[in-house]
């Protein structure tokens, strides 16, 4: 306990210096303006300045990494308040709310309320991570190979059932990352699978430039193909942000920090899911419910509370189990792996100083959205004026540079346009990216821990069955999928009828 | 559980996320179905390193294996559930309604300049700064050129001179930022 406080006022002591902080608050700023820019995600952030800060010191990158992320999310708040469209799939709870109030003319007081709400809720969920990643990372020094498949199983199944509308969709999008990520010489043989003779591809299909051009490439695509060209809410009230409604909003802040982290944990949920939780949890306690989707100030607080608190939480399973909580982590997860650090329940023992470093840096990136939302509302504003026309080729431009720059060949250049264009038109029939993107990362963990088990268990099925930690990750796994079954569906839905009818009869007996 | 998160967060998907073309879906599943084939197939005819001795349940083509069963099985109840909703019929009319609008030229064209800027552009001998200028500049004019022309609107020498000037920071901007300042290489 006394060794983690010491680590911990040393991780604080590290970044007190003026590179730390040059770095943290330029991180944040990126991350709030490609926030601002209207469909681009913090996964697409993640994954372009990781390879811009590829020669940096391992913990200045990761600095720069998670302050991009703190900020992107915070900065995706803007776009759903004064446009009405979501900066980033998290902030999507916040555009009802959010615009409402923007078109009542308190614009600056909506923005006011996410500023105060991302930099409550990330201060919670701060405290979360540094207490909870190093007991975690303990629990899961006792996972061996069955753990380790069933969580990642987990993880992809998980992701596809929340992120998106239709549960076959995403976990066909994640049966396609998971495949994808098979693509190249396999982990224990070193033998070519699926690669046709093509040398390029005995490497696999890289993380980065398939990343640009899944939440790059097909969001320049989707953005120039659109025809209207939104309009922007003006501004005339005051940003200043509002602690007074923390104060008195204080059950939903931290009914939503809650539900943010938790939601975090687990893996392949998504901030977006932090946040449609937290907002409908707040709508089923509210008095007012009649004002949600109206403007209520309970709705915006909520949801924002929500997706802000998440990152912290998405962080925790990344660095103490090695499985992403949602697509941003992902991809630091991989930036943390090119810096040489491997996140997993080995990361307290050979790297335990990161984890409070990490705790230090994600304390930053909060006091950086509190310092940019108080004080660069109007150069932000300007931003989401730049016309699409103009903006699309620079970010497009950035994409290439992205793709290119990790390992320098033209090859995942063309990866990540055959990706971009795929992902395109898989966008447009209502399949979600996040799912993919957990099945690239899970990938090569799924094939590892299903073949080493097997060894083990000398072709014995049942360790994966009967293993307590097993049980539990095998059962809500198994249960997730069947509950979308129609006829499983009908089954459960007469049964709790059938329950709830005579709870109802003895009740009024 | 399925949210409604989906329709807002993704603007690409956004307004037919429950309307989603019954005709597409169809079509989707006979190509996942082909696709967990085609894996299956590759991963049934994939190498056993019999000859290395290697032990069975440590196969190569195991997992790949195993993921072309489940987009199987998962193409085939989403073939069943769209045919189910009629989706085989030749002509449902729902697609168009229910899938946001696009302009297909924008598309055509925003596709077209990215491959060339990508393809011919960079990594022949070009120096970076003079290929992304140009993609900009190019970019900008050409795009803004299909807008314009919707609207009736003529290009200026003013939005030629800006195209350019824009182009051309851009490019530097990024050589000097990612080259020179942070040591990346650039195609």
């Amino acid at each position: 306990m006394l060794v983690g406080l010491s680590d911990l006022g040393h991780a604080y002591l590290g970044v007190l210096n003026f590179w730390s902080l040059l770095f943290g608050l330029g991180g944040a700023l990126i991350g709030v303006i490609v926030g601002c820019m209207p469909g681009l995600s913090a996964t697409l952030c993640i994954a372009l300045l990781t390879t811009l800060t590829i020669k940096l010191p391992t913990n200045d990158a990761i600095l720069i990494l998670i302050c991009s992320y703190v900020g992107t999310l915070y900065g995706g708040s803007r776009t759903a308040i004064l446009l009405n469209i979501p900066g980033t799939a998290a902030n999507a709870a916040s555009c009802a709310d959010g615009h409402a109030l923007a078109l009542r003319g308190e614009a600056g007081r909506a923005i006011g309320i996410a500023t105060s709400g991302a930099f409550t809720s990330t201060l919670f969920g701060v405290v979360c991570l540094a207490a909870f990643t190093p007991a975690l990372a303990e629990v899961a020094l006792s996972f061996g190979a069955y753990e380790f498949f069933w969580l990642a199983l987990f993880g992809v199944v998980m992701s596809g059932s929340i992120v998106g509308d239709d549960p076959v969709k995403g976990w066909l999008m994640g049966c396609l990352g998971l495949f994808v990520a098979q693509i190249g010489q396999d982990s224990l043989f070193a033998y070519d699978r699926f690669t046709f003779g093509i040398p390029q591809l005995a490497g696999g299909i890289a993380l980065i430039p398939a990343l640009v051009g899944a939440f790059g490439f097909s969001e320049v695509l989707i953005t120039l193909a659109d025809p209207i060209e939104r309009k922007i809410v003006e501004m005339r009230d005051s940003v200043l942000p509002r602690f007074r409604e923390v104060i008195q909003y204080w059950p939903t802040v931290l009914r939503s920090g809650v539900i943010g982290v938790l939601t975090g944990l687990m893996p392949g949920v998504g901030e977006d899911a932090g946040a449609w939780m937290s907002y409908a949890a707040a709508k089923a306690v509210s008095k007012e419910k009649e004002l949600f989707g109206k403007g209520s100030i309970d709705g915006l607080m909520a949801a924002e509370t929500g997706d802000m608190a998440s990152i912290p939480g998405h962080i925790i399973p990344c660095l103490a189990l090695g499985i992403p909580g949602s697509a941003p982590s992902a991809v630091l997860m991989s930036a943390m792996i090119i810096h040489g650090i491997q996140p997993g329940p080995m990361l307290m023992i050979n790297h335990p100083q990161f984890v409070y470093d990490v705790v230090a840096m994600t304390t930053l990136a909060m006091i950086s959205i509190l310092i940019f939302g108080l004080f660069l509302v109007k150069p932000l504003l300007a931003v989401m004026r730049v016309k699409r026309t103009i903006l699309m080729p620079i970010i497009f431009l950035l994409c290439t540079v992205g793709a290119f720059a990790g390992a320098s060949r033209l090859f995942d250049v063309y990866c990540m346009l055959a990706v971009g264009i795929g992902a395109f038109f898989l966008r447009r029939r209502g399949y979600q990216m996040a799912p993919f993107v957990l099945g690239l990362v899970l990938g090569g963990l799924l094939d590892k821990s299903l073949r080493r088990g097997l060894v083990l268990s000398d072709g014995s099925l049942l360790p994966f069955f009967t293993r307590p930690i097993c049980i539990g990750f095998a059962s809500v796994t198994i249960i997730t999928m069947m509950l979308y079954i129609p006829p499983v569906k009908s089954l459960i839905k007469s049964v709790t009828g059938a329950m709830g009818r005579k709870l109802r009869a003895s009740a009024t007996l | 559980m399925s949210s409604p998160d989906s329709p807002a967060a993704d603007p690409a998907a956004a307004p037919h996320q429950t309307e989603i073309g019954r005709r597409s879906d169809f079509v989707a599943a006979l190509g996942w179905i082909a696709l967990g084939g085609a894996i299956l197939f590759g991963s049934w005819k994939m190498d056993r390193l019999e000859s290395q001795d290697v032990n069975p349940y440590t196969v190569p083509g195991l997992l790949p294996g195993l993921l072309g069963i489940a987009m199987m099985l998962l193409g085939g109840w989403l073939f069943l559930r769209s045919w189910r909703r009629g989706g085989h019929e030749s002509s449902t009319g729902e697609p168009h309604l229910s899938r946001p609008k696009i302009s297909i030229r924008q598309l055509s064209l925003a596709i077209g300049l990215c491959m060339t800027f990508d393809i011919v552009l960079i990594g022949h001998g070009l120096p970076f700064w003079l290929a992304a200028a140009t993609f900009v500049s190019v970019a900008i004019l050409t795009l803004q050129h299909s807008q314009r022309k919707a609207t009736g609107q003529r290009l200026t020498l003013r939005a030629l001179i800006s195209a350019v000037a824009i182009g051309l920071s851009a490019g530097l901007a990024v050589t000097v930022v990612f080259q020179q300042i942070f040591l990346v290489r650039l195609p």
